[in-house]
């Protein structure tokens, strides 16, 4: 009898003190809301191609049981069952694959969709990663949730780490004005509160575009020769789509088309708050070196 | 008397209940008919009942209160305007509401203050455009109009300029918000209400309208007091369609053909048309939005896409058999 009573107790004990069972976990979205789970998630669903990104990144892309259409990287993302557009969720579907954590894209999903979601009890965790420092927390808070903090946590310092070390290599790196194409009709760029206008600043570019009040101005193809950037970057549509950058081939009294220093970035690598942006910033960097090469 | 007008608006109450029963019981998770009613009768899996009760009824109300009012206030447009161009929008109602709604946007604020300022915008282009009508001449259908189509125009102007100044933050939000869908719309009962509320209200002034409809001079010669019954049918109209587009954005289409099919099918009497446009409208964009939802799922269709595939070729054929 006393055995037993010991043995109940020093079961009790294991219970309290063990980490695993019955642990609850908590972490603030970018909506300031804390987000507390019983146990880490199991079933994750990622409402944007971005979040997908970020939930492999934390290492619980086992995890994931719904994403989005676009959700292409890592290339397991596509078998994950989709649940439509971000921009019209397929709710019924959502719901029947069970999800005990929604990771929800602050401006990407329909308000009312995600409002829908909590309503029903299941927590959503809403996220917007604006820095570089937010792509690392955001990948730290998430694996917190999916109690895979050890990948997480890693992977999280190693962007950290790969844009500090960009960041020294470039510090004192000469200027190179420099215009980004995010889109080609209408011609937009972005300012330098943007993530790539960061990305521009972090490698010694100065964006000839960066003191526009609005995030994603579009401006006319005139403000561009007046501009006269050394280097011109574009994405496309689609990742090897290049026919962005003949326009300005047009304009042979352009620094930038002088020079040959037109530039295809492939827009996946920069335009997603990911870490594949590391590898984005490291192709933004590397370009602008040649550009610095090119002077005569 | 009670026949003619009876046995079609019985028909339109059929099909509805079909139509809703079809929407409740389809869906991109297959629930069998039995489970669907064994959740009505309060039992079923907590996912059928969640999808059954949580998504599905309070979606398939909505698109039958919206549809049904967007129905019933072109029909009444249509009467007044005297023009069969008219639809709820004509008069820049809709663009009101959404200057209204981008605005609560722009100031950060969300959900229920999104909707009363849509509304409110909604009023207040009302209101503008009956002043303004008025002018110091007389009110006649065709300086209303051209009054309402003008600042139609402008609250166009002042939505494209909120949109390219907006931040891009807040941009993804008002262009769901201008696309107008019933996934995004909420609490479906007031909609209803003041859909059978006027309904009730209507009918009576039914034999007015028919004869409003012939025309003014007509309608005055008959002993009508044309003036206020212009105005509150104006009234009726602009509430019918604040509440719709405060419910589920701006849908087009439903507005501007359905009262027509009906006329080409059941003739011009108002007292019939318009409690058939309430079920008619209502049916259409609950059928409409049954098949946005399940066509290329879990892909979600714009409901305005299956209205107008749905609509356009039975209003050919209407029109084309007609004489």
């Amino acid at each position: 009898m006393v055995k037993l009573k010991i043995v109940v107790a020093m079961l009790g004990w294991m219970l309290l003190a063990s980490p695993v069972l019955g642990a609850s976990v908590c972490a603030t979205d970018d909506l300031g809301e804390e987000i507390c789970l019983d146990r880490p998630a199991k079933r994750i669903a990622a409402l944007s191609p971005g979040a997908t990104e970020l939930a492999w990144a934390a290492g619980a892309g086992d995890q994931v049981v719904a994403v989005v259409a676009y959700s292409d990287y890592p290339p397991a993302a596509r078998k994950v069952t989709s649940v439509g557009s971000h921009t019209r969720m397929d709710m019924e579907r959502l719901l029947q694959l069970r999800p005990d954590l929604v990771i929800g894209w602050v401006t990407g999903n329909p308000t009312e969709q995600l409002a829908t979601l909590k309503a029903l009890d299941i927590p959503v965790f809403s996220i917007e990663p604006r820095s570089f420092e937010a792509v690392s927390q955001t990948i730290e808070r998430l694996s917190t949730l999916a109690g895979t903090e050890s990948e997480g946590f890693a992977e999280a310092e190693r962007f950290r780490q790969g844009i500090a070390g960009l960041r020294a290599q470039f510090e004192k790196a000469d200027p190179v004005p420099v215009f980004y194409q995010v889109w080609d009709e209408p011609l937009m760029t972005v300012n330098s509160q943007h993530l790539i206008g960061e990305m521009i600043q972090l490698c010694g570019g100065d964006n000839v575009f960066g003191h526009l009040g609005r995030l994603v101005p579009r401006i006319s193809a005139e403000a561009v020769v007046a501009a006269n950037p050394e280097a011109i970057l574009a994405g496309g549509m689609g990742e090897e789509n290049r026919h962005w950058l003949t326009r300005w081939q047009n304009f042979p009294s352009l620094t930038a088309t002088a020079r040959y220093n037109l530039f295809f970035i492939p827009p996946s690598l920069v335009q997603r708050p990911t870490p594949r942006m590391l590898e984005g910033t490291r192709l933004f960097c590397d370009k602008l070196e040649v550009a610095r090469g090119r002077r005569p | 008397m009670i026949r003619p007008i009876a046995l079609p608006l019985l028909l339109l109450a059929l099909a509805s209940i079909l139509a809703m029963v079809i929407s409740v019981g389809v869906g991109s998770v297959a629930i069998a008919p039995m489970e669907v009613v064994s959740v009505f009768m309060g039992e079923g899996a907590d996912l059928q009942r969640t999808l059954v009760l949580e998504l599905r009824l309070p979606r398939t109300l909505s698109a039958f209160a919206t549809g049904g009012l967007l129905a019933v206030a072109g029909a009444l447009m249509q009467v007044l305007l005297r023009n069969p161009l008219a639809d709820p929008y004509v008069l820049g109602l809709s663009g009101g509401a959404a200057v209204g709604a981008l605005l609560a946007m722009l100031a950060g604020l969300g959900g229920v203050i999104v909707s009363g300022s849509a509304f409110a915008g909604a009023m207040l282009a009302t209101l503008m455009v009956f002043g303004l009508a008025h002018g110091t001449g007389s009110w006649t259908p065709s300086r209303l109009l051209l009054t309402g189509v003008v600042v139609a125009a402008g609250w166009g102007a002042v939505i494209t300029l909120m949109l390219a100044i907006s931040p891009a933050r807040e941009l993804p939000g008002m262009l769901y918000w201008l696309m107008g869908d019933v996934s995004y719309a909420r609490a479906p009962w007031p909609g209803l209400g003041l859909l059978l509320v006027v309904c009730v209200v209507v009918v009576p002034l039914g034999r007015s309208l028919n004869v409003l409809a012939r025309g003014p001079m007509q309608a005055a010669a008959l002993g009508i007091s044309v003036r206020p019954l212009e105005w509150l049918i104006y009234v009726l109209a602009s509430l019918l369609t604040a509440t719709a587009v405060t419910m589920a954005g701006s849908i087009g289409f439903v507005g501007l053909v359905i009262p027509h099919m009906l006329r080409l099918v059941l003739g011009n009497d108002q007292r019939l048309i318009l409690p058939a446009c309430a079920l008619a409208g209502g049916t259409l964009l609950v059928l409409a939005d049954t098949l946005a939802r399940v066509v290329i799922a879990p892909e979600q269709l714009p409901v305005g896409v299956i209205t107008a595939l749905l609509g356009v070729p039975t209003f050919l054929y209407l029109l084309y058999r007609s004489r």
